[in-house]
C-alpha cells in the first residue's frame, strides 16, 4: 500500500499559540483516519495544511510523496476538500457548479451526461441538477462537494466535520459516499465529531488533544461502546 | 492556461448576468448613457447648424458692405464662429466655457468670446450629462458595484478556499474574473459605442473632418476608454483582494472613486490657477494698450519701430530713399502694412504669452493625473473629441492667421487701386467677394495625439500600476 498522505513532525504555531504540536502521520490508499477531538484540539489546522491554506512553522506535508509547501498547485490535483459547509455559487445550479470545478480542476473528458450521473451518484436527486444551489438545503450542497469529489477523481480527500448538523438519515448516506470512495482506493482524512460514523467508515481514528494526538486506535478492533469509552477518557483529564 | 481564464470568465459572466445587482445598474447606465447620447446629439446638432448660420449671416454681411474703403472696411471687421466638432457631442469637453464668437479687425487681436456656459445656466447644467460623463463618472461606480466582491466576497462565501483546493492558479483566477467583467460591461457598452459610431459617421456630411478621420478619432476614444476602464477594474480586484471584508472593500473603492473623481479633480483646478495666475482680462488689455503706446518691453517706441518696418519693407520693394517717385496711396498702404504689422508682433507677444502661461496651467493639472485616472481619461478624451483647450488653440491660430491675411488682402488693394483718390477710394462688392473666406480645418488625429502624449501615458501608467498591484494582491490573497 502507498502512502497518499504523510504529516512529518507537523507544528504550527500561531503568534505564540501552539495549535499543533508535532505531528506525525500517514494514511494509505483506501484508509478512512478519522480525526476526534473536541474543537480547537487542532483538527483544522491538519486539514488545512495538508491543503496548503496556511504553513507550518516546522515539519512537513506531504500528498503522494510531494512536498505541499513546495508543489502547491500540483499536489491540489489529487486532492478534493469538503468542509463543513460545502459553500458553491448560489445563482449557479448543482450542475452548473459541478461542472465549474471539475473543468477547473482540469476533468475536460467528463460531459454533461457523466456529471449529471455523477450527481446522482453522489445521491442528489436527479431534478435537482438542473436548479439554482441557492434552493439547495445543507445535505444537497454536500452531496454536490462529494459529487466534485468523484469527479475530480481525487486519490486523497480532506473532510472537516462533513456532516455536522446533516440529518441522521443525510449523514448516514453520507457515510455510505465515504464507505464507496474507501474501497476504490481513495485516501481520506476526516476531521469528525461522529464517533458512530467513525466507527462505520473509519479504518483507524486518531483523538486529538491541545494540538497533539494523543491516541490511535484501528475501528476493527473496537466496539461502539469501547471507541466512546476511549474519547471520553481522553476528553476528561 | 487560456483553458482555466475562459472557463472562470464564463462562470463569472454568468453569475453576473444572474445577479439582480448587473441587470439595474446595468440598465440604469445603459438608460444614462443613451439618454446623454441622444442629448449631446441633439444640442450639438442645433449649436452647429446654429453657428454655421451665423458664419453664413457673416460672410453675407461682409459681401454685402456696400461701397467703402477696403481699409475702413477691416475697421469694421467680420465674425467668425468656431464650428461644431463632429464629435463635440459624446465629449464637449472645454467647449461649453471656452468662447465661440471671434471678432476679426484692422490693428487689433481679439479673443473669442460667448461662451455656451455663460448665457445656458439652466440648459448647461443638463447639458452637463454627456456621454463622456456617464463613461467617466458612471460606469467606474458600475465596475465596482460589480467587482468589489470579487474576492473579498468568494472569500465570505467559502467559495474562494473551494476554488483554491482544485489547484488554480491565482493569476487565472484573477485573469478570469477580468475577462468576465469585460464581457458583461461589453454587453452594455459595445451596443452603446456602435450606436455612436453610426450616428456619428451617418451625419459626416454635417461636419466639416473626413471620415476617415472621424473613425480614426472614435477608435482611439474606445481604446482609452478601455484602458481607463481596465485601470479602475485593476484597482477594484486589488482592493477586493487585500480587502478584511466586502463592506470594507465596498467602502474603499467608493472612497477612492471620490476622491479621485471628484475631490482631486477640485483641487488640481484650484492649485494650477495658482501655481501659473492668469492675467485678468482688464489686466491683459491694459499690458496690450501699454505696449501699443510706448511698444514692447525692451524693443523701440511706437513711431520709432513703425518707421522702421516701413522703411526695411519700402527696402524690399525697391524704393529705398525714393519715396517721392511713388504716389501717396502707395505709400499709404505700405504705412498701413507696417502699422499692422507693429500691431501684430504687439498683439502676438502677448496673446502668445496668454496662451503660454494657459497651456502651463492646463499642463499642470494634468500631472494631477498621477493622483487621478480621471483627469487623465478626461484630457485624453477631450482631445480626441476634438473639445479641448489645445484644439481651441489651433482654432484660434487659424483665425488669426485668416485675419493677417484678410487685412492685408484689403491693404494691398488700397495700395494697388486707390491711385489718387486716397482715403476716397472705394471698393465694392467685387472686391469683398474675392476676399479670402473663413475655413476653419480642425487638426488632425495624430497632432491630438501628439499634444496629449502625456495624458495618454498617465493613462497606461494607471493601467500598467493597477493590474501590477492586482496580479500582487490575487496572488497573495487569503482564502479564508
Amino acid at each position: 500500500m502507498a502512502a497518499v498522505l504523510e504529516a512529518q513532525g507537523l507544528r504550527k504555531e500561531y503568534d505564540g499559540f501552539v495549535a499543533l504540536q508535532g505531528l506525525d502521520l500517514t494514511i494509505e490508499e483506501g484508509e478512512v483516519f478519522c480525526l476526534l477531538g473536541a474543537n480547537g484540539a487542532g483538527k483544522t489546522t491538519t486539514i488545512q495544511l495538508f491543503l496548503g491554506f496556511i504553513a507550518p512553522t516546522a515539519g512537513q506535508v506531504r500528498i503522494k510523496g510531494l512536498d505541499v509547501g513546495q508543489h502547491g498547485l500540483e499536489t491540489k490535483r489529487h486532492l478534493a476538500y469538503i468542509p463543513e459547509n460545502v459553500m458553491l455559487y448560489p445563482n449557479l445550479t448543482g450542475l452548473e457548479n459541478l461542472e465549474f470545478f471539475t473543468r477547473l480542476a482540469g476533468r475536460d473528458e467528463l460531459g454533461e451526461t457523466a456529471l449529471r450521473e455523477t450527481l446522482v451518484e453522489a445521491g442528489l436527486a436527479k431534478e435537482a441538477a438542473d436548479r439554482p444551489v441557492r434552493t439547495y438545503s445543507k445535505g444537497m450542497r454536500q452531496k454536490v462537494g462529494v459529487a466534485m469529489a468523484i469527479a475530480k477523481g481525487a486519490s486523497a480527500l480532506l473532510l472537516d466535520e462533513p456532516t455536522s448538523g446533516l440529518d441522521p438519515k443525510a449523514s448516514n448516506e453520507f457515510s455510505q459516499l465515504l464507505a464507496r470512495m474507501r474501497d476504490r482506493g481513495v485516501a481520506i482524512l476526516m476531521a469528525t465529531h461522529d464517533l458512530f460514523h467513525s466507527k462505520e467508515v473509519g479504518t483507524r481514528v486518531g483523538i486529538m488533544k491541545q494540538g497533539r494526538m494523543v491516541g490511535r486506535h484501528a475501528t476493527a478492533d473496537l466496539s461502539h461502546a469501547d471507541l466512546e469509552r476511549i474519547y471520553l477518557e481522553h476528553m476528561h483529564d | 492556461m487560456m483553458r482555466t481564464v475562459a472557463l472562470v470568465a464564463r462562470k463569472e459572466m454568468k453569475e453576473l448576468v444572474r445577479d439582480g445587482r448587473f441587470r439595474v445598474a446595468g440598465a440604469l447606465v445603459l438608460l444614462l448613457l443613451m439618454t446623454a447620447l441622444a442629448f449631446g446629439w441633439q444640442q450639438a446638432s442645433t449649436l452647429a447648424a446654429e453657428r454655421a448660420a451665423a458664419q453664413h449671416v457673416a460672410e453675407e454681411d461682409w459681401k454685402g458692405q456696400g461701397d467703402k474703403n477696403p481699409h475702413v472696411a477691416t475697421h469694421y471687421g467680420k465674425y467668425v464662429f468656431k464650428p461644431v466638432g463632429a464629435l463635440a457631442f459624446l465629449d464637449p469637453g472645454a467647449d461649453p466655457y471656452l468662447g465661440v464668437t471671434l471678432k476679426l479687425q484692422a490693428h487689433q487681436q481679439n479673443l473669442p468670446q460667448d461662451a455656451a456656459a455663460r448665457d445656458q445656466a439652466s440648459i448647461s447644467r443638463f447639458g452637463q450629462l454627456s456621454a463622456a460623463t456617464v463613461l467617466q463618472l458612471f460606469v467606474p461606480l458600475l465596475i465596482i458595484a460589480l467587482g468589489f466582491g470579487a474576492f473579498s466576497g468568494e472569500r465570505e462565501r467559502g467559495t474562494l478556499r473551494q476554488v483554491a483546493s482544485t489547484g488554480v492558479r491565482p493569476t487565472q483566477l484573477l485573469a478570469g474574473k477580468a475577462l468576465g467583467l469585460a464581457a458583461v460591461l461589453g454587453m452594455l457598452l459595445i451596443p452603446a459605442a456602435v450606436v455612436a459610431a453610426v450616428v456619428t459617421l451617418q451625419a459626416d456630411g454635417a461636419h466639416d473632418a473626413t471620415g476617415g478621420e472621424v473613425g480614426g478619432r472614435l477608435g482611439m476614444m474606445a481604446l482609452a476608454y478601455l484602458v481607463y476602464f481596465g485601470a479602475f477594474a485593476g484597482v477594484t480586484f486589488l482592493i477586493s483582494a487585500r480587502a478584511p471584508s466586502s463592506r470594507f472593500a465596498l467602502v474603499a473603492l467608493v472612497g477612492f472613486w471620490s476622491l479621485t473623481s471628484l475631490v482631486v479633480p477640485r483641487i488640481a483646478g484650484d492649485v494650477a490657477v495658482r501655481v501659473v495666475p492668469l492675467p485678468t482680462p482688464a489686466e491683459f488689455t491694459q499690458a496690450v494698450r501699454a505696449s501699443l503706446e510706448g511698444g514692447l518691453p525692451g524693443s523701440a517706441p511706437r513711431e520709432d519701430r513703425v518707421d522702421e518696418i516701413s522703411s526695411a519693407m519700402l527696402d524690399k520693394a525697391g524704393f529705398s530713399g525714393a519715396e517721392t517717385l511713388m504716389d501717396e496711396s502707395a505709400l499709404q498702404g505700405i504705412e498701413l502694412q507696417a502699422e499692422a504689422a507693429f500691431e501684430d508682433e504687439v498683439y502676438d507677444h502677448h496673446i502668445g504669452q496668454l496662451m503660454e502661461a494657459m497651456a502651463r496651467q492646463e499642463r499642470a493639472a494634468q500631472w494631477a493625473a498621477l493622483a487621478s485616472p480621471l483627469l487623465a481619461i478626461r484630457t485624453v478624451s477631450a482631445s480626441l473629441a476634438g473639445t479641448d483647450f489645445a484644439h481651441h488653440r489651433a482654432f484660434q491660430v487659424d483665425a488669426e492667421r485668416y485675419r493677417k491675411a484678410l487685412v492685408q488682402a484689403m491693404n494691398d488693394d488700397f495700395a494697388q487701386n486707390a491711385g489718387t483718390a486716397g482715403w476716397d477710394y472705394k471698393a465694392g462688392r467685387e472686391v469683398w467677394e474675392k476676399a479670402p473666406t473663413f475655413e476653419h480645418q480642425p487638426p488632425g488625429l495624430g497632432w491630438a495625439l501628439s499634444e496629449q502624449a502625456l495624458g495618454w501615458a498617465l493613462l497606461g501608467l494607471w493601467l500598467g500600476l493597477a493590474w501590477a498591484a492586482a496580479a500582487w494582491a490575487a496572488a497573495r490573497v487569503r482564502v479564508f
